[in-house]
């Protein structure tokens, strides 16, 4: 065996295992090269590892941050109190009296429910020899709709053909009511397009204003408390009932008879 | 006494004072900011008249318009009167004037129409009357707002039209 043969062997003898350890190395620097050059290799790599630390961040950072802000708006509102409170005053007041004014219309339709079902022909015969419930008729009774005026209208123009006021209630100038009330009507129907569709009620508030349109004149009522459905159906059936008994053509020719017909009428009705 | 319910409804173009006229004749002021009417605005003034009817002008004023045909017709429905008001200084606001007449006469028959050049105290009256021969315009009266000049005499003129 030549000498360089025999050197050959005694080093593939002594370097096999660190020949193994060097492939092994390279096989791996290669692979890393791979995943760093191809963007989705990495992105499957990497990913993980971002979404882990963005996580823990949102986590984090109410914890970190809210500290910061309470102190910064305490600070801020305690240096402003009276800016904040003129701010808020107006918005909750309204808020909360309209909640409860909501609150108390879905308590009297619940309360109305209960009583028709209470009041029923099966139950009236038990009631007139049990005790009455006089907490729920007092709570109905006490925020019940109530019509406190009606105008009676022509459609067209706008002009007042008669009109029925409680004694207690009034207004501003009754054509001018009368007038605008058809401009808003018209605007709100010519805005909209809705077909042949017309403007049912008004609210504003604890005030409801109904109105009933007819072929040549409608009929506003201004409710005062809670405008239910039941309410609603009531009103209708009477403005309706008035309609067809109490108004002749020729009384929307007569504003003076025509008023005098409607307060006869409206002051003997329990709405 | 009787009374009585008639609807008058200011029309015409943009700024040519249709509401100065309205607001002379309720509450006999003036004032010269200009401020665009959005909508309608309504006001009332009884006036009695001599044989004893009490009339109550139920005055809309209307947005101004260009073309009369862009008004809301809703506004101008069941109107007893017509004031079409036009500027004296403007010829833009009464060259068409006659078209603007015949549409409203055409879509509202029956109907009082009274004619109205406003702002008589910035023109020279003479040389305004000649320009609205030119242009054809058969006006029933020239008034001012500002000053007051006719606007009295033209509802006044009105109310007796309606409640004859």
């Amino acid at each position: 065996m030549e000498q360089n043969e025999r050197l050959k062997l005694l080093k593939k003898i002594l370097l096999t295992e660190e020949k193994e350890v060097t492939d092994s190395l390279i096989a791996d620097v290669e692979q890393l090269s791979n995943t760093l050059n191809q963007p989705i290799e990495l992105a499957l790599k990497v990913d993980p590892l971002i979404d882990k630390k963005i996580n823990k961040l949102v986590d984090d950072m109410p914890k970190k941050l809210s500290p910061v802000i309470t102190s910064a708006l305490k600070a801020e509102i305690k240096n402003s109190q009276d800016a904040v409170v003129e701010a808020l005053f107006p918005i909750i007041g309204k808020m909360i009296k309209k909640y409860i004014a909501n609150e108390i219309k879905l308590l009297n339709e619940r309360i109305n429910i209960q009583l028709k079902k209470a009041f029923s022909f099966k139950n009236f015969f038990r009631s007139k020899f049990g005790k009455r419930n006089i907490a729920n008729e007092i709570i109905v009774n006490s925020n019940q709709a109530s019509v406190l005026q009606i105008f009676v209208i022509e459609k067209t123009s706008g002009i007042l053909v008669a009109k029925y006021a409680k004694d207690e209630f009034d207004t501003m100038d009754d054509d001018l009511i009368a007038g605008m009330l058809t401009a808003i009507k018209s605007f709100v129907e010519d805005a909209f397009k809705l077909g042949n569709q017309n403007l049912e009620t008004i609210v504003y508030e604890l005030y409801t204003l109904h109105i009933q349109n007819f072929h040549n004149y409608y009929v506003t009522a201004v409710v005062n408390g809670t405008y239910t459905n039941e309410f609603k159906d009531i009103l209708e059936d009477t403005i309706l009932d008035f309609a067809e008994k109490g108004i002749s053509k020729e009384d929307i020719n007569n504003s003076e008879v025509f008023s005098s017909r409607l307060k006869t009428y409206f002051s003997e009705q329990i709405i | 006494m009787s009374k009585l319910s008639k609807k008058i409804a200011l029309v015409g173009p943009f700024g040519v004072g249709k509401t100065s006229l309205f607001r002379r004749f309720i509450d006999d002021a003036f004032s010269e900011d200009y401020k665009s009417t959005l909508g309608v605005q309504i006001q009332k003034k009884v006036i009695h008249m001599d044989n004893g009817t009490a009339l109550s002008m139920i005055l809309w004023d209307t947005e101004g318009h260009e073309e009369i045909s862009e008004s809301r017709s809703s506004y101008l429905l069941g109107s007893h009167a017509f004031i079409y008001v036009f500027d004296l200084t403007r010829i833009d606001t009464y060259k068409n004037i006659n078209q603007q007449i015949d549409f409203l006469k055409n879509n509202y028959p029956n109907v009082l129409i009274k004619i109205v050049g406003n702002k008589l105290d910035t023109v020279v009256v003479k040389r305004v009357k000649e320009s609205l021969k030119d242009h054809n315009v058969n006006y029933d009266c020239l008034t001012s707002a500002k000053t007051g000049v006719n606007v009295a005499e033209l509802f006044v003129d009105i109310a007796v039209d309606l409640t004859n």
